[in-house]
């Protein structure tokens, strides 16, 4: 069994790797609508994307470790890792061998020209996803937000998204002194 | 004869291997918002300290690992890597990129799950979380900013993002989609232009 789902989180890994145009957070919003399948919440992500400031390294990487150990221990670690960076072996070969025509490849510049900006909607999809699950109260369902507006969201929490959001968007404040501020404010205000 | 050539290359290939698992490994280590952020670390040891390509190849590889699907830091180092020193090389600077980006969330995802979830720590926890859907947010927004520069493009975004929040569908399937999408319609904008000209 524990091969088997190590072997499924090798092919989700591989899959998402070859598919993934635009970096980290392409990927990142990737593997999260994938999550699901590996049993990790959107909270859980949000605590990764929180761990992957800190921690050195490509973010895609840390996100196959991440979801790898959560899911099968370090056995899945090890295997999502290989998967996702397999991609990268396989096309530095076919790439430098073909070079003359990968480069300014016309089709390919047509193919990114909606893979880009589909990246954002992934993006801003999985900002919602992961929004939904921490800014309400635990135990209620985001569907009851038009119903019971006051008793789903969470005060503190919806504050401190907005908060967060505007210093960073707008005035470009530094998203670990954020991400610390938020933490010191939650253990003083949310008990 | 021959055969002292044959080692002094393969010494070659082996002393650059060893540099290119160093170069990656360092880069690695010491950036953490990865993609772009990396670039220049890679080129001051690539370049100017172990001298393993030229300037031009490294900027080169360093645009092309960014149009190729995947990890783009992994990418620059498995395509530098190969330029510099063959399979061996590729291998050698791939393993020194992911090292130390798995040992390090590996620990932190191991000291991670120690917090203990209840009382003042799960209040920090929910704040960091509320703070880290936000920055997901903002991701959206700043790569927004590059990529949706015609209407187009706007509502492939905008489709996207339904067909995940309310459609349930896969990233995957709407990578493709979308892919297919950007391509028939760029054909069909070719035509539409060169007709225009020829009537004109």
């Amino acid at each position: 069994m524990m091969l088997l789902n190590c072997f499924k989180l090798f092919y989700t890994f591989v899959k998402l790797g070859f598919l993934s145009f635009g970096g980290g957070y392409a990927m990142l919003s990737m593997i999260m609508s994938e999550a699901r399948h590996f049993s990790v919440t959107p909270a859980q992500f949000a605590d990764l994307n929180a761990l992957d400031m800190v921690v050195p390294g490509a973010i895609a990487i840390n996100a196959a470790t991440y979801v790898g150990y959560l899911y099968q221990g370090m056995a899945g670690s090890i295997a999502a890792t290989i998967g996702v960076s397999l991609p990268s072996f396989v096309l530095t070969v076919v790439v430098m061998r073909f070079f003359a025509h990968f480069k300014d490849n016309l089709w390919l510049t047509d193919i990114l020209s909606g893979i880009k900006p589909a990246a954002v909607g992934l993006i801003a999809a999985a900002a919602i996803t992961i929004a939904s699950d921490v800014l309400t109260v635990p135990g209620k369902d985001i569907g009851n937000l038009l119903v019971n507006p006051i008793g789903t969201l969470s005060l503190v929490p919806v504050v401190v998204f907005i908060l967060t959001a505007v210093l960073n968007i707008r005035f470009k404040i530094n998203p670990i002194l954020l991400t610390v501020l938020a933490g010191i404010v939650g253990a003083i205000v949310i008990l | 004869m021959f055969k002292n050539l044959g080692d002094t290359i393969n010494k070659n290939k082996l002393y650059k291997s060893f540099a290119l698992f160093i170069t990656f490994l360092k880069a690695s280590t010491f950036t953490f918002a990865g993609g772009l952020a990396i670039v220049p670390a890679i080129e001051r040891d690539a370049v100017e300290k172990y001298k393993l390509l030229s300037e031009d190849e490294f900027m080169e590889y360093a645009t092309l690992s960014q149009t190729m699907p995947g990890v783009i830091a992994l990418n620059c180092a498995t395509l530098v890597g190969r330029r510099a020193a063959g399979v061996v090389g590729m291998l050698a600077a791939g393993f020194g990129a992911i090292l130390p980006a798995f040992v390090f969330m590996l620990l932190a995802t191991i000291l991670a799950k120690m917090i203990p979830q209840q009382g003042r720590f799960l209040g920090a926890m929910r704040g960091i979380r509320a703070a880290s859907a936000a920055l997901v947010l903002s991701a959206a927004f700043s790569l927004g900013r590059y990529n949706l520069k015609s209407t187009f493009a706007v509502i492939v975004m905008i489709a996207a993002l339904l067909l995940v929040v309310l459609g349930n569908l896969g990233a995957p399937v709407i990578i493709v989609l979308s892919g297919v999408t950007g391509y028939i319609y760029q054909h069909i904008k070719r035509y539409q232009e060169r007709s225009r000209n020829d009537a004109s």
